[in-house]
């Protein structure tokens, strides 16, 4: 079974998902409803904030791997998700809107620089750098506003302090009703999997499949009469979209946001998870969050003050070692030694 | 609708220069709906700039190109693939990590409805004897396997105007054969225009045939006539005997 699915993880992305893969969704799903009853409200919490970072790995992985637009600086959708919704929150003292402008709003960024960037014809390593300046400046701007003037409606930015009680969630259609912890747990796990079986499926249909030529040959994808800028705009726009989600998501997490949330480390970060998981496959980056956020913790419990040495030392044994990332290198084993019938051109496929 | 008497592509005093050096140098360049054009020249004389100045891959410093009558000079190559050229580069130009099936697809899909797509790849792996390597990526094949490919994602779209660019290098002189046939059968319904090497390969095609040299067009003329002219012969591999 294991082998199956990791062979099914490998397939084409242009094919529909089997009915294995459906199993895993299915079993995944009441993995999801089955853990609250053994764990605590602190195991929750952990939980709940690997689904919300996953949210935003996903959103590189996808740009990254199925399109083959490099962004290092997904994190200033997911700033600018995060700080929308709390400033929008805090404002007008509901939270369905500023939930939808906290993803809408780095859409409209997306579409802006997006436009500059991809219509300006920028070559691949100055749309990465260029991304990568963008959430530096933006992480520098919101430490620079601590000052009394800085102030949005009612709400203080507060600088490098960040703004603290941000609203929770309220339900949209019984407002004095908030969201809880454990709710907040079950509502990022329920849109992870629906973005993951989502994106699985965009994969299927003729955008999805284009998006790979792109990938693969933008010059034949054109000479095809494929307007490419359009289709790396939207993938663009799609993978802010899904950033700013994740910052909404982590704002109403933590009832908290900072410019960390632009900042280098965190930008580093998504990198390490999506190269750590593989982006090869879009449940890679899930696992690669899961388990640098699991092992971020445990060191930290284990009183190691160089965490961030660490990280980076599994980032060069991936980048020298494992260079398809965990899930596909453990899934040609798997396929390997369980013998199951396995598809070459996958194979071959994660080896690019 | 053009007639088959209709000019369908030709170019005015068409120049690019890259820095100093003139790629193509002024052509005047017209070809008829229904022609079946083979262009011949030594290595340099600018017969693959044509092609990319044809297809939009690349923008002329002065002159014109007209696609059925409509001035295509400076559009992207997607709009210029929109009208209905298709090319395939001298290099193949596929989609190495994609299955072959895959490739003929987006190449498909582009002029097709969901269904008409894949009926149009059925058709494409059926007509090239592809069915074999359906199922296999790209960047494995063989050189002229891949070729064929390239060959296949051009006829799957169906264009008007097809340029390809020695479209038989790398190939088994059995598969010289078959890609010449093929030729011909496509230019019942569709212009195309050869850039091509092997004599041999433009004999069983061309009439008429051009001649660069030097980014300009030297001669223009039937087959039989381009390949015992004198200054041809001096020209096109510096030898006498060109057949």
């Amino acid at each position: 079974m294991l082998g199956y699915l990791f062979r099914d993880f490998r397939r084409p992305a242009s094919e529909r998902p089997s009915i294995v893969w459906w199993v895993f969704v299915a079993l995944l799903a009441a993995t999801l409803v089955y853990l609250p009853h053994q764990l605590g409200l602190a195991g929750l919490m952990d939980l709940s904030v690997i689904f919300v970072l996953a949210l935003l790995a996903l959103s590189m992985s996808f740009l990254w791997g199925y399109i083959g637009m490099l962004s290092f600086g997904q994190t200033v959708f997911f700033g600018m998700g995060g700080y929308v919704y709390a400033v929008a929150a805090m404002n007008w003292g509901t939270t369905t809107l500023p939930f939808l402008l906290g993803i809408l709003l780095p859409m409209a960024f997306a579409v802006l620089l997006g436009f500059f960037m991809i219509y300006g014809r920028l070559s691949d390593i100055y749309f990465s750098v260029m991304t990568l300046v963008l959430t530096l400046i933006l992480n520098k701007a919101m430490r620079a506003t601590s000052g009394s003037q800085f102030v949005v409606g009612d709400v203080r930015l507060n600088g490098q302090n960040g703004i603290p009680g941000v609203p929770p969630l309220q339900v949209p259609w019984n407002p004095t009703v908030t969201l809880f912890i454990d709710h907040v747990y079950y509502l990022s796990g329920a849109i992870l999997i629906l973005v993951y079986v989502g994106l699985r499926l965009l994969l299927t249909t003729p955008f999805g499949r284009i998006m790979v030529g792109v990938r693969e040959n933008e010059k034949r994808i054109e000479l095809l009469g494929y307007n490419s800028r359009r289709y790396k705009l939207v993938a663009f726009v799609l993978s802010g979209g899904l950033a700013g989600l994740s910052g909404t998501l982590f704002a109403i997490w933590g009832n908290f946001v900072a410019p960390e949330m632009f900042g280098l480390g965190r930008a580093a970060e998504v990198i390490i998870w999506v190269i750590v998981g593989g982006k090869a496959t879009l449940i890679g980056p899930i696992v690669g969050v899961g388990l640098i956020q699991y092992l971020t913790t445990w060191l930290g419990m284990q009183g190691v003050g160089q965490v961030t040495l660490i990280l980076g030392m599994i980032l060069i044994i991936f980048v020298l070692l494992f260079k398809e990332g965990l899930v596909p290198t453990v899934g040609n084993l798997l396929v390997r030694v369980l013998g199951v019938k396995s598809n070459d051109a996958a194979k071959k496929r994660d080896h690019k | 609708m053009s007639t088959r008497s209709e000019t369908i592509i030709e170019t005015h005093q068409l120049v690019k220069s890259f820095g100093g050096v003139q790629a193509t140098d002024k052509v005047d360049f017209a070809l008829k709906e229904g022609e079946l054009r083979c262009v011949i020249g030594p290595n340099g004389a600018g017969k693959s700039t044509f092609f990319k100045l044809l297809t939009g891959q690349i923008i002329p410093t002065s002159g014109k190109i007209l696609f059925a009558g409509q001035d295509v000079t400076g559009l992207p190559s997607h709009k210029i693939a929109r009208l209905g050229v298709g090319i395939k580069n001298q290099k193949p130009d596929v989609f190495d990590g994609l299955l072959v099936r895959e490739n003929l697809w987006l190449a498909a899909q582009f002029a097709h409805d969901k269904a008409g797509a894949e009926h149009q790849v059925d058709k494409v792996i059926d007509r090239l004897q592809l069915g074999s390597l359906a199922h296999r990526l790209v960047g494995e094949l063989a050189h002229g396997q891949r070729q064929w490919v390239e060959i296949g994602m051009v006829m799957a779209r169906e264009p008007r105007l097809i340029l390809l660019d020695e479209p038989s290098a790398g190939m088994s002189q059995d598969e010289r054969v078959r890609t010449a046939d093929l030729l011909k059968e496509l230019n019942r319904t569709t212009t195309i225009v050869v850039v091509e090497h092997d004599m041999q390969f433009i004999k069983r095609i061309a009439d008429i045939v051009t001649v660069f040299h030097r980014g300009a067009i030297l001669r223009e003329a039937h087959v039989d006539v381009v390949l015992k002219d004198p200054e041809v012969r001096n020209v096109y591999l510096g030898r006498t005997e060109v057949v």
